[in-house]
Order: C-alpha cells, then structure tokens, then sequence
C-alpha cells in the first residue's frame, strides 16, 4: 500500500468534516481529510453559536426539532468545555399573537424538547435584559456552543484516532476509474505544489462548496446559498438565549457566547459566485440593531464589536426565495444510487447543531460500502477536553496562573488547559488581554494545533476576539508566531491580512466607539509602528 | 471666571497654542480631559514644514529637546519613515544603511518591542545583527500580573535601574556600531538618554514600543509643566459640558468639575481632537462635533466613510469642522468669530494649508495663536 493510499477521504475541514473525520478514524479507517483554508472557516465558523433547543423548529419541521434536541444532549456531555449551559427563553411581545405560545409548547413536547412556560414577570427576574413589555415567556434548555472550539477538538480527536489533515490544500479534481472515484487531485496554497490521494471513498462535506466539488465529480447537486447576517455585542447583555415565540424570522435569536452576545440572522439568496466574500450590508446591520432592541433594549444602546456573515449550505427543496422554508434538515447521499458514481458521498444540509448525527450518518454510509462493521462511539466517548464538569478541577493544574487566566484558559481547552506551558512567569504575561491569552497558550497552540498564521490562531485561542479587535494583541502574537516561524517578512503580510479581516467585520458598523477604536488602531499601525 | 483665551483639549495642539498665547502675555485656561494623543506619538513631527524652527525653539524652552534634521526614523516593524524635526528620543539615519553591526537589546518577556523585525530592515540594508535580551531582578514584581510588561511601568523601573541596564549591556556588546534599545528610558528626565549614550561603546538609537509612548508622555508632561510656570490654569481631569454662543460668538463655557461656575473669554480655541478623543462623534447617520454642534462635510451613505482595505485611505480620516481661511469654526455656514478649530478636530479638510498628523497639529496652534494676538499668520 502507498504512502497516499486512504480508505476514506474528506473533503472540508469545517465541523461536518471534522465530525465525519473522527467518526471515521474511530471505526479505525485510514482517514485524510483536505481542506482548502483552515479549519472552521466557512459556516461552521458564522454562526451564532446556538446550542439549539431543537425549539426553534418545533411548529414547522418536528424531525430537524428531534434531532436537535437529541444531539443538545449529546453535546452537553461529550463536549462540556464547548458548551455553556444558558437556557433559552421564548418570548411574546405585545405585536405578537400569544396564542402561538400554546401551540408553541405543544409542538415542543411532541418533539420531545422541555418546554415550560413562564409567567413574565418571573422570566424578568431569570433574565433582567429581556424586554419588559414581554406577554409571554417559555423555557427551553437552549444554550451556547464555541464552533471553533468544538471543530478543533474533534480534528484534535481524528488525528489522535490516526487521521491525517492537510489544511490550505484544495481539491482540483478527481481521479475516476472507470464509474468509480479513487482520488482526488489537490494543490497546495502554501507550498504551491498538486498532489494525488487515493481512497476508496471519498466524503463531500464542503458545505456550500459542496455543489462546486459535486461538479468536479461530474454529479449535480442544487443548493441554495442563503446568506445569514450577524452583529456581535461588545458585552454580554443576556445570561440566557432570548428567541422570539413566533414564526421564525429576521433578528430575533440573541445568544450570549463567552464575553459577548450575538444577535442573528438575516436571509439572503446571493448567487454562488459571492459565498466566498460575503459583505454584511448597513440596511442588514439597521435591521439586525432595530430587531434586536426588541428582544433586548439594551443592545440600542451597547456597543457593537463586528458583523460578519456566513452562507447557509441548504439544499434546494422548493421554491421559496426566503430559503427559511427549506427543513434544516440532513442530506446524505449516496451517489452510486442516486447517479452511477461509485466511491462518492455527499454529506450535506444540517446545521451545526446535528454535526455529528451527520458524521454518523456519513461514516455509517462509508463502512456499509467498505464492510467494516463497528458502531459509532462518538455519542458516548467524549472529545479531547471534554469530560471534567467543573472548571475548578482543571484550574487547579494550572494554579500558578492568575485566576482570571485560569478561568479563560480552562472555558477554552477544558482539560487540555493542564497542557499549556506555564514553566515560570514569562508564560503567563498576557498577549491578548481583552480575552485573556497567555503566552504560553499561544506557543502551545502553535506547537499543538497546525497554526499558520494569526487568524489560524485567533480560532484557535480567542485572540483578536475582544474589545480591541486585534489592535494590541495583533502586534505581539506576530511576534511570537515570527519566533516560531523563523521568518518576519511572512509574519508582517500575516498581521496586514490578520489586521484587514478584522477590518472587513468592523466597517459595516463603524460609528460611535467602534469607530474610535479604529482610528486609534490605524494611528497605531501607521504611525507608531510604520506596518 | 474670566481668561483671555479658553483651550478646549490639552494635547499637542492645545499645549502648543496655550503655551504660544502665554509666552505673549495672554491668560489662558487649558480644559483637559487628561490621555491624548500623546500617549500615543511616535515622536515624528510629520508635516511639519515652515513651523520647524519655531516649534524646536518652544518646546526647548519648556525641556524638550528635538533633533532638526532630514534622515530616516527607523519604525517598529523594521520600516523607514521621512523625518525632518523628532524628539531627541529618535535617532535619525541619513539612509537605511543604518549600521555595519547592530546590537539590538530587548527585556526577557517584553512583547512590545520587536527586535526580530528590526534586524530584519538592517540586514536588509547589509548590516548583521544580534538580538539579545537582557533582565533585571528589581523587575520581577512587573511580572506578579500578566499584564504589567509594558512600556510605561519597564521605563519606571528604569528611572531608577538603568545604570544596571547598561551595565549588562556593555558586557553583551562585542564590535557592534549600532545598538539598538526600546524608547523605555527617561520617562521623568530625558537627561537619561544622553547618559546611556555616553555610558555605552558605540552609538545608541531608541526605537518605539507599541503604546504607550514614554517619550510621547514625557513631553506631554514638560509642555504642561511649562504652561503652568508661564501662568496658564490647566483644568486637568475636567471636560467641558455646555456652551453659550450669543449674536455669533461665544461668551462662556461650563465645565464638569467647576458646576455652575461660568468660565468667560474672549477668544476659545477648540482642540479637542479626532474620533478617539471624542472631538468628534458618530452615530450611525450622522458626524458630529458634539459641543458646538459645528459644520462637517460627510457622504451620506455609510458605505462612503470607509475602504474595505484597512491599510488604504480611510475617507472617514478626512472629516473634520470646516473653518473659514483663519481657522474660524463655522456653525450653520456661518463663521464664529472668536471660535477656533485646531488639530485632529480638523481631520484632513484644511491638509494643502497645514499638512497632516502632528505637523498640522502644531502649524494649525500657531495659525490660531497668532491671529489671536494680532500678529503674522
């Protein structure tokens, strides 16, 4: 058997990738899994972080509300350090009709999500942000869930299980057989050179960019590129997810993620040739800010960190231009049934929430065609990280760092957090201070976690993420990463393209204290530093 | 209260114009907010111009001292940066062969100097470089919080250590000519720099940090220190909350921290900076010069005020209160005749007269001062 030989290749290193990735490498296949940026850069990484209740989808489409209320359960114990607890609230304000609240709960129970409801004055007291003109309330065990976190620890998990992972490397084609796939051909972006891997099966899970590698196969697959917009509060105004108790609809989800909230979405139809630059629009940003204050009056008056949106991978079902009537839910196809191709499989549609139902349904699907019969453990053996309930008992491995670090270290590595170094004091100085960065997290990250450059290490570790939006941190991350790299020239045109990313999420809502903190970072980058 | 000039703002352009003022006699009140843009100074007058000459003879009389000369400033991230006046704290290099060898020495765990980028730009330029790292005992305690390896606090570690420094330092230097050190020394007397200099076998140059900038806040420092000595009230901490304009002028100010007291003046000059400083405030329509409700030129559409490349030109910079051909502010298209605009608070409308950045700072101070005492603009 060659050096390049697989019995599986993946293609996408978002979380379906990602999951599917594990999934197979721990059924013991031979698992490659290609990637054209890094991990996490498509929708898996725009997104609000919901870990849904399931709730959301209960009125219009009870299986994908099942589903996800299963998988929200499944999450909260094989990815603990992933998962915030928060709950969720369903709310009726006086425009809405309350009666939808009944059918609301009925829908819930049928799909087997708690769902309780609450007088409004109560749920008040649980959640002081929320609106007070609110008719209604119900509780639902919605919560929040760190996609870059939780994609990174199941990519973590599948090389540890002996998967292989080649980021910055596209698929340019494939190698047929006759009717049947058994390669890809690649090119890499770093090293400029094209490769060939073979497998028996290959995994379609590139997400939007899912059509574009059917294409190269020569299958067809429609989607729908539904582009959802997002803003990200500069605090964290709600302890508890706030949705509103109607029909979904444009801004009216507020989830609390770490030290911000995000509130979402837009729907968009764009055509294909923008999914890969998506531009949040001032009328989205207007809409996003109006509805919200509805959820929330404070957010009128918070600051707003970024916007940033993401396309939704659905699968043409009908014809509503909305594409919000399109169920969430998961296709898997097998393209030696569905079109004479043999060795190919998409997997597709889903959400972030039914990632790993989607890696089960996919991996079942590999070792039915490779007769390898072994049961999916990925619902029951928890991802690296994971597994400690409390972060105190982490935080005590790591007793000499200071408390508040401590705690972010530990919400964001769980119990991978006891690996970071933290030899003597010069670990422990802070390079990003908004979100609390050590040192010795970033050089364990470059050491441990494939980083390339410094938005590689912003998903990987948080920098960047906080109030200032790179500013300081941006500066001295890449002087670490040219450290570890040994050449500046390449970490210099890192932090320009670090500092414009960040850039890109910062002008659509550009006034006020977003905009002063810009004008502070450009004085800093051209005149202090001369980058 | 009743002062012959109020100054709205205390950084470089309202010190320069309220130390100019009271170099001719005027009683002059300054209102501070307290940080500025000084924090922040490179040290590089850029745009200065025709105000060289003058601006290096007021700043020496208040103790800064500046280097009048045309060369290159070497920046933080290894590039080369036109200068024609700095703060003594740059060294200025005729070209970018700044050395045959250079020593470039940082503190163990400062990460806001970046000596790799700097060896870099020289061996560019063929030098070859060492960087070497050299730490203090007496620092220890800046390291109890992850936080506190930062300018400031290293340069008042050295106030008192730097003879240690130094010491370490002539025992790592070889046959450099150059070497190369983070401007984190003199924070309270730039008496330091020129004793390093000595101390040390080859020549010196103080490369920035990111912020905030030591000799930026010296300076600050030293021009406060001498408007005061020259009889002027620096209001510091204080920012001002209303103000009354009667037929076309501007009669009194009320400040936070005085009440009710009404300060009066015959002149006002509004220095009050940029977007940061909060000179000037957007919302998400509008651009706006909160105290006086000044004019501003701005696009419409949102979309307008920015370009997707961060590193390009930035439309927003150029919004600024418009001023008639003396700097008078304009209200409602009218100009305030004892109502100035200088500085940041300017942004970029009035550059083919004054420049941009620091320079503008300054020629926009004396531009105003000078019309105020009646003299040549």
């Amino acid at each position: 058997m060659k050096r390049n030989e697989y019995d599986v290749i993946i293609v996408g290193g978002g979380i379906t990738g990602a999951g599917t990735a594990r999934d197979c490498a721990m059924r013991g296949l031979r698992v490659l899994l290609i990637e054209r940026h890094d991990i996490a850069t498509g929708a898996t990484g725009r997104n609000h972080g919901l870990l849904h209740s399931g709730a959301r989808y209960a009125v219009t489409d009870q299986e994908s509300a099942n589903e996800c209320i299963r998988e929200n359960m499944i999450l909260r114990r094989i990815a603990s350090h992933c998962v915030d607890e928060t709950d969720g609230f369903f709310i009726t304000l006086p425009e809405d009709d309350l009666n939808y609240q009944a059918k609301f709960v009925e829908s819930c129970l049928a799909a087997g999500i708690p769902a309780e409801i609450v007088d409004p004055k109560d749920a008040l007291r649980m959640e002081p942000a929320l609106n007070p003109d609110l008719i209604g309330a119900v509780k639902v065990p919605d919560g929040s869930v760190d996609p870059f976190r939780l994609c990174a620890a199941n990519m973590v998990d599948a090389k540890l299980h002996g998967a292989q992972v080649l980021l910055y490397t596209e698929v340019t084609g494939f190698i047929k057989n006759g009717d049947r796939i058994v390669g890809v051909k690649t090119y890499n972006h770093q090293t400029h050179k094209s490769g060939e891997y073979y497998a028996n099966i290959t995994v379609n899970a590139a997400g939007i960019w899912g059509q574009h590698i059917a294409d190269l196969a020569g299958v067809k697959i429609g989607m729908f590129p539904a582009k959802g917009a997002l803003l990200i509060f500069a605090h964290r105004v709600n302890g508890i997810v706030i949705n509103r108790c109607r029909k979904p609809s444009n801004a009216d989800i507020l989830v609390p993620g770490d030290t911000v909230c995000i509130i979402g979405t837009t729907s968009t139809k764009i055509p294909f040739e923008e999914c890969d630059g998506v531009r949040v629009t001032p009328e989205e940003v207007n809409l996003l800010v109006e509805e919200g204050a509805k959820l929330a009056p404070a957010l009128a008056s918070t600051r707003i960190l970024r916007a940033y949106a993401g396309v939704r991978p659905l699968v043409s079902a009908d014809n509503d231009p909305s594409g919000r009537n399109i169920s969430r839910g998961i296709v898997c196809l097998d393209h030696e049934q569905r079109d004479g191709l043999k060795g190919f499989i998409t997997i597709t549609g889903g959400k972030l929430m039914t990632y790993r139902l989607m890696a089960e349904m996919a991996t079942d699907m590999v070792c039915k065609k490779l007769s390898v019969d072994k049961a999916c453990e990925t619902a029951e053996i928890p991802l690296p990280g994971a597994g400690v309930r409390s972060f105190r008992e982490v935080a005590e491995k790591i007793w000499e760092n200071p408390t508040t670090v401590q705690k972010a270290v530990a919400g964001r590595l769980g119990t991978g957090a006891a690996r970071v170094q933290a030899a003597d004091s010069l670990d422990q100085s802070l390079i990003c201070e908004c979100e609390e960065v050590s040192v010795g997290e970033i050089n364990s990250a470059i050491e441990r976690l494939d980083v390339n450059g410094l938005t590689d290490l912003r998903r990987r570790t948080r920098v960047g993420m906080g109030t200032c939006q790179g500013e300081l941190c941006g500066c001295r991350a890449a002087g670490l990463l040219a450290k570890a790299h040994g050449c500046t020239d390449r970490a210099r045109e890192d932090l320009k393209e670090f500092m414009t990313e960040r850039w890109k999420g910062m002008y659509p809502i550009g006034w006020g204290d977003a905009l002063r903190e810009a004008e502070y970072t450009q004085w800093v980058y051209k005149h202090v530093l001369g980058v | 209260m009743r002062f012959d000039t109020v100054i709205i703002g205390g950084g470089l352009s309202g010190l320069t114009a309220g130390i100019s003022l009271q170099e001719a006699g005027r009683k002059v009140a300054i209102v501070s907010a307290g940080q500025n843009a000084m924090h922040f100074f490179s040290g590089n007058f850029e745009d200065i111009g025709p105000a060289r000459d003058r601006v290096a003879a007021l700043f020496a009389a208040a103790g800064v001292r500046t280097n009048a000369m045309d060369g290159l400033q070497l920046m933080p991230m290894g590039s080369f940066r036109p200068a024609s006046l700095t703060l003594e704290d740059v060294t200025v290099f005729p070209d970018e062969h700044a050395a045959e060898k250079a020593l470039i020495v940082n503190f163990t765990g400062f990460h806001d100097f970046y000596g790799t980028f700097i060896a870099e730009a020289l061996e560019k330029a063929g030098a070859t470089c060492r960087i070497r790292f050299v730490h203090l005992p007496e620092m220890e305690h800046l390291r109890l919080s992850p936080s506190e390896m930062r300018s400031v606090n290293i340069a008042r570690a050295m106030d008192e250590h730097w003879e240690k420094v130094v010491g370490d330092i002539r025992i790592l230097h070889k046959d450099e000519d150059l070497i190369i050190l983070p401007q984190v020394f003199g924070l309270r007397d730039a008496a330091v720099l020129d004793k390093i200099r000595t101390a040390l076998p080859a020549r010196v140059a103080f490369v920035g940090t990111m912020p905030p900038s030591v000799p930026g806040i010296r300076t600050q420092m030293l021009l406060k220190r001498r408007f005061e000595v020259l009889g002027g009230t620096f209001l510091m901490g204080d920012e001002v909350t209303s103000a009354a304009l009667h037929e076309g002028v501007v009669s009194s100010i009320t400040t936070r921290n005085l009440d009710t007291a009404r300060i009066f003046a015959d002149h006002f000059i509004l220095s009050s900076g940029g977007y940061f400083s909060k000179g000037l405030v957007t919302t998400p329509t509008q651009v706006i010069e909160p105290l006086f409700g000044l004019d501003i030129a701005f696009p419409e559409n949102r979309n307008d005020w920015y370009d997707a490349d961060f590193f390009a030109h930035q439309p927003y910079m150029d919004f600024g209160v418009k001023t008639d051909a003396e700097l008078h502010a304009i209200k409602d298209g009218q100009p305030i005749q004892n109502l100035f605009a200088i500085g940041s608070v300017l942004g970029n409308t009035r550059k083919e007269d004054f420049g941009t950045a620091a320079g503008m700072a300054i020629r926009t101070a004396f531009a105003a001062a000078d019309t105020i005492k009646g003299g040549n603009v």
